[in-house]
């Protein structure tokens, strides 16, 4: 593990100097129109789908730079080429073939590609680089809270149920515990409801905190309380709406179809969590990264044409990232190894700017062998922050991170 | 308080909950606490063949794995070292599996897909087999003090390797140190293979000094942000510069990787080496202050007393910071026993789970579905999330955790079906595992003996038994409403038998049950 810490002024620098000129030509203050449909009542708020790749996804098999010579000299015989269906998106970039799901989306405008996203001092452990864009601190800081935890923190002190922001499993990302709030775990609204419904637990979970709630006990009953009637919440109004839509049958479609559920049905959840893995492809990556990869386009695409059926879409945001990318050069068993920068998906139905955000990282200048970052992934998280959810990055993130202006 | 309570809040926090036959004895608390150090003199290492896996290459762990180290320093080949250059120094406190020494120097690149997932599965096996190891003897060991003390090392000195042999020898080194002085303690992991690979020491060379091993002996190790700047890191670097390891996991200072010009660290001017500089750290006043206030928040409460913490930090420094001796004051001083300090800390996963074993005498067919509950209430021994360790207090319980928390007794007391499926993050170690294997099934088959309880119970009537065995087994004082609902709990139940065991799943399930 290295922790090495870097100088706050530093980072600040190397973001700005980085973020993509597109960007800065696209900042232009925000229309009446998006600030009314930010805070439009009636549950129309905007919210946040966050699909995270577990294992370190390989982006170069991902957004293929297919008319590369150094990408085909590094990958002799993992390199896809134009012929095996390659999606083009660009003169030099097309998805992976099983994405047809995805490329209908960019076709569409609603899909956007962000390449070379990382952080300085890149850390190739699962566990470390998972923590750091989970927490969202540099490689050198350690953060016991996550992200989007601390957006609760700042933005739902008045909130008054941890609903705002769910994951679909049995137990919580460090992504969206923090300080004071956390969101909830809920694998279905069913499962979650049936935990609390023992006779026992219902009872115990109706008798109030203390008035002054500050000892641990108090603590725990008001997060039981809390619990139950968030489950309570979560069953009635998913009862609402059940989808018709076909998603994968795997774990991942499945978690979409009930994140699409509980959209449309009106729960006011602002963040969706979901994960899938199986993304670190050492050994015969073909077969097993284009049936995931396959698998989370066609998941996604089901999900963009559900939530456009109940008129969710546009309100809608989902990110895709994985916690990093593979090196340059395969393997000796028709796999790679772990590396760094990595392109991170944004998928809506109000996107400001789609299709390819800007130019892949080179081939030509490697650190190392690895690709070099462009952009910091908490530049994305704070545009994602201020400019799509309504908060304030600088309260989530601390100062000197550079919005990325205009993406979203 | 009653002495019942105190003996029971010793137990806590000493160690890992009272058993019946602990309160029968009735010992006054002074007693307990001298039986518990006296208990913990002892230290049997941790070893078992079952922890040393065999690896498809054999000499396959005695080399680094080849996954890409992060920095600059570490791409380089490592200067071929000669015979001479290695000086050995103390050997290693656990004995290390054999080695061949002979054997060819295989990297971990050179296995095959098929030998790579066999190191993989060995390498996870080991670990659980070491941490179901230590459960045990948390859960039913004599050397109560000594293991609690070693729990609270294990996320002081926080290190996660995939090597199992080496975490291991981390944590028989700490276990033999936890109660000893503490710069002994300091010393000797600072030269564990584990932490000086965690923290890459081995890149820190003359030329290319890493600092990261410095910063995090004096940030979370000793003294604590505030008390050093930032050109005490560099000039400790330097002097840690050498500080290395060798292909058979002994300890090796290299001399030709070692900066020995002068350097001035803390205000001290010299040649320093590394041992210099853990000698000058502890004349820090700061670190007695640094050290005392973290077990404070471990074994007393998680808000700080400076009036508690300030004159045991004295005492710690004038004692050359002798930790059994801190022990005894700690867990003697009057305001230990204050009821603010009772039933005021939220227990740990290792603490709630080893603490229902011991406090019941429960046994378990199968300890490996206890280790999956326990992580998915998000602490694995020997994994702890980073070099600072498990936070602890609030920060373990969620919606999901509590849920699982308040049923666990209940789904092994019944051995009830209870899946739940753990996330995809130790893929540092075992990759590419599907949902049905991170899933946790219940097949614990745990058997809760009712003798002890009984006897501890004695002649009292059926109608007091639940607020009887409620003084036992929580430590914060059960709610009235509660107690009504534990009695209720019982009445429904047909036999003598069934009425104890409903009450004892009732209030095993109530939040006061997570604090100690």
């Amino acid at each position: 593990m290295q922790r090495r810490r870097f100088l706050q002024s530093s980072a600040l620098a190397s973001t700005l100097l980085l973020v993509p000129k597109f960007l800065h030509a696209l900042d232009r203050p925000e229309t009446g129109l998006a600030a009314m449909l930010r805070d439009a009542p009636g549950g129309k708020a905007r919210r946040l789908i966050v699909v995270q790749l577990s294992g370190g996804n390989d982006g170069l098999n991902t957004v293929i730079p297919y008319r590369n010579e150094l990408y085909f000299k590094a990958r002799p015989s993992l390199a896809l080429k134009e012929a095996e269906g390659i999606l083009p998106l660009s003169e030099d970039l097309g998805l992976h073939p099983k994405m047809t799901g995805l490329k209908g989306l960019y076709d569409q405008g609603q899909l956007a590609v962000l390449n070379a996203v990382g952080y300085p001092n890149p850390d190739r452990s699962h566990f470390r680089s998972m923590d750091i864009w989970q927490t969202g601190s540099g490689s050198e800081q350690l953060l016991t809270t996550g992200w989007l935890g601390r957006y609760l923190d700042s933005s739902c002190a008045g909130c008054a149920l941890p609903y705002q922001a769910l994951e679909v499993d049995d137990t919580l990302s460090l992504a969206l515990k923090g300080q004071f709030r956390k969101g909830l775990a809920v694998k279905t609204p069913g499962k979650f409801h049936q935990l609390t419904q023992s006779r026992y637990l219902s009872r115990l979970s109706q008798e109030k905190p203390a008035a002054t709630a500050t000892s641990e006990l108090d603590y725990l009953y008001k997060t039981l309380a809390e619990t139950a009637s968030s489950a309570e919440y979560l069953y009635d109004k998913s009862k609402v709406h059940a989808s018709t839509a076909t998603y994968p049958n795997t774990d991942l479609g499945r978690n979409l179809k009930t994140t699409a559920e509980l959209i449309s049905s009106g729960v006011e959840s602002r963040v969706y969590y979901l994960a899938i893995s199986g993304f670190d492809t050492h050994v015969r990556q073909h077969e097993q990264q284009g049936r995931l990869l396959g698998e989370l386009s066609d998941g996604l695409a089901a999900l963009a044409a559900d939530l456009q059926k109940s008129n969710e879409w546009e309100n809608t945001l989902v990110m895709v990232f994985s916690e990093f990318g593979r090196r340059v050069t395969q393997n000796a068993s028709n796999g790679t190894d772990h590396g760094t920068a990595n392109n991170v998906f944004l998928l809506s139905g109000a996107l400001r700017k789609p299709g390819l955000l800007n130019a892949p990282a080179s081939l030509a200048d490697l650190d190392q062998g690895d690709l070099r970052y462009q952009v910091d992934f908490r530049s994305l998280y704070a545009s994602i922050l201020t400019d799509w959810l309504g908060a304030d990055d600088k309260l989530v993130l601390g100062p000197g991170i550079e919005r990325l202006a205009g993406l979203v | 308080m009653t002495s019942q309570q105190q003996l029971q809040h010793l137990y806590w926090r000493a160690g890992f909950g009272p058993r019946p036959e602990d309160i029968a004895a009735g010992l006054s608390p002074n007693k307990a606490l001298r039986q518990l150090l006296r208990d913990a003199e002892k230290c049997e290492p941790i070893d078992s063949p079952v922890f040393h896996y065999a690896d498809p290459l054999g000499a396959v762990m005695a080399v680094q794995p080849a996954a890409p180290a992060p920095n600059l320093a570490a791409m380089r080949p490592a200067p071929a070292s000669t015979p001479g250059e290695l000086s050995p120094l103390v050997p290693r406190s656990a004995p290390a599996p054999a080695r061949k020494l002979s054997a060819p120097v295989l990297r971990r690149r050179d296995l095959t897909p098929e030998q790579r997932k066999q190191q993989n599965e060995g390498i996870r096996d080991a670990f659980v087999a070491m941490s179901t190891a230590w459960m045990d003897r948390m859960a039913t060991g004599p050397g109560q003090l000594r293991e609690k003390m070693a729990l609270f090392w294990h996320g002081h000195f926080a290190c996660r390797t995939r090597r199992p042999d080496d975490s291991l020898a981390l944590l028989n080194t700490i276990r033999a140190h936890a109660l000893g002085k503490f710069p002994d303690l300091l010393l000797a992991v600072s030269r564990e293979p584990a932490m000086l690979q965690f923290l890459n020491n081995q890149q820190n060379r003359k030329e290319h000094p890493n600092e990261n091993f410095a910063r995090e002996v004096m940030e979370l190790f000793t003294l604590g942000r505030g008390n050093y700047a930032e050109t005490d890191v560099k000039e400790a670097a330097r002097a840690f510069t050498g500080w290395s390891y060798d292909g058979d996991n002994n300890f090796v200072f290299r001399a030709r990787q070692h900066d020995d010009g002068p350097k001035t660290f803390l205000g001290h001017s010299g040649n320093l080496g590394g041992e210099d500089v853990l000698t000058i750290i502890m004349q820090q006043p700061a670190a007695a202050t640094f050290l005392v206030t973290k077990m404070y928040r471990f074994f007393v409460n998680d808000v700080p007393n400076p009036a508690h913490i300030e004159p045991l930090a004295a005492a710690f420094r004038k004692s050359h910071y002798n930790i059994a001796d801190l022990a005894e004051r700690l867990f003697s001083a009057d305001w230990f026993y204050d009821s603010a300090n009772v039933g005021a800390r939220i227990k740990s996963p290792v603490e709630l789970i080893a603490g229902l074993r011991r406090t019941l005498n429960l046994q378990i067919d199968n300890a490996k579905p206890l280790l999956g509950y326990q992580k998915a209430l998000g602490q694995t021994l020997f994994m702890p999330p980073n070099v600072a360790g498990w936070p602890g207090g609030r920060n373990w319980i969620d919606s999901s955790s509590l849920l699982l928390r308040l049923q666990l007794p209940a789904i092994l007391f019944k051995n009830a079906e209870f899946a739940v499926r753990l996330k995809d993050d130790e893929n540092d170690i075992t990759p590419q595992t599907t949902g049905k294997e991170r899933t946790v099934r219940n097949t614990a088959g745990a058997h809760l003996p009712l003798a002890p309880l009984q006897q501890l119970l004695g002649s009292t009537p059926a109608a007091g038994r639940p607020g009887q065995l409620a003084q036992f087994l929580l430590q914060a004082p059960i709610r009235p409403e509660n107690l009504a609902l534990v009695q209720q709990a019982a009445d429904k139940a047909a036999t003598p038998e069934e009425q104890l065991r409903a009450t004892l799943i009732s209030l095993l399930s109530l939040p006061e049950y997570q604090l100690s």
